[in-house]
């Protein structure tokens, strides 16, 4: 009796990982709507998409709940890509 | 413990060892990724030696149908979350409006995004304009054709959860789309940033 179906208790975690996203949202939208740049505002604003990608992964794909190299796949693919995009910058900004 | 002959259900939140739908649409997921983030990579390193271009044509863009299409992009990933776990109780029926209001939602995207390509056009802008418009309209709308794509798939999926097509039971069919939709969500949280606030 009383047990909760298959799945339900992802709602609580998943619907704060969406409130999370939509609050990391408007805080790279508030920083390109104020016109800030520079390497270190660039910087955080690709961190914050970076962690935004890893809670899609984590959450909403449901990879934290699998073991072995599917859990690291969008990990991966974020701190590869992640870093080329952060070094293309550092070096606009240092070259 | 089970008595014997029970069965067991494992619950679907438990670690499993492959992720959620068909193994297939992972690889293809795998193939698309890779593809948007050389895309990516391209456009980061392009706008090394053009910085002053770049920044000076990404003020014309506006961040705040970004904003728009970012929300409702998300807001899609959370109500395919609540229609797979719907389905995963049973609720079939449940789960289709979920997954309707997905589309819904991608419908959004497509109509403001429609709305920005319609502005750039009229302004006379095309590929050939400067490199920065070059990777802004050819990115996007790789990109606006994925996300067509998956609103297809996820309405598919819609028709056959809305006549009891799937069960507790029987699923994949839902967590495969689902997948799916949550990748093309997931490059636009990079393609946002990168292309809209970036400078």
């Amino acid at each position: 009796m009383n047990t909760p179906a298959p799945g339900r208790q992802l709602i609580r975690p998943c619907t704060w990982t969406y409130l999370a996203l939509v609050l990391l949202t408007g805080v790279t939208w508030a920083i390109g709507r104020a016109g800030l740049g520079g390497l270190s505002v660039s910087l955080l604003v690709l961190a914050i998409a970076l962690f935004k990608g890893q809670l899609i992964g984590d959450w909403f794909m449901g990879l934290s709940a699998v073991r072995g190299i599917w859990r690291w796949v969008i990990v991966i693919w974020l701190l590869i890509f992640g870093g080329l995009i952060g070094l293309a910058f550092v070096l606009t900004y240092r070259g | 413990m089970p008595e014997p002959g029970e069965t067991v259900v494992e619950p679907a939140d438990t670690v499993q060892p492959y992720p959620p739908g068909d193994l297939v649409i992972w690889i293809f997921i795998l193939a698309e990724l890779l593809v948007f983030g050389i895309f990516f990579a391209a456009y980061a390193f392009t706008r090394l030696s053009n910085a002053e271009l770049f920044n000076q044509y990404q003020l014309t863009l506006d961040r705040d149908a970004a904003l728009i299409n970012t929300l409702a992009l998300l807001t899609s990933s959370y109500f395919v979350v609540r229609g797979v776990v719907a389905v995963r109780a049973g609720n079939s029926r449940l789960c289709a409006r979920w997954t309707w209001g997905a589309v819904a939602m991608g419908g959004v995207f497509l109509v403001v995004k429609t709305a920005e390509y319609a502005h750039h056009i009229g302004a006379g802008i095309n590929l050939s304009t400067n490199k920065f418009y070059m990777f802004y309209l050819s990115l996007t709308f790789f990109h606006y054709m994925h996300v067509i794509l998956g609103m297809v798939i996820l309405a598919a999926v819609a028709v056959k959860a809305g006549r009891h097509g799937y069960s507790r039971d029987d699923y994949v069919g839902v967590e495969t789309g689902a997948s799916y939709w949550h990748m093309v969500d997931l490059v636009w949280l990079i393609l946002f940033p990168l292309v809209y606030v970036m400078r």
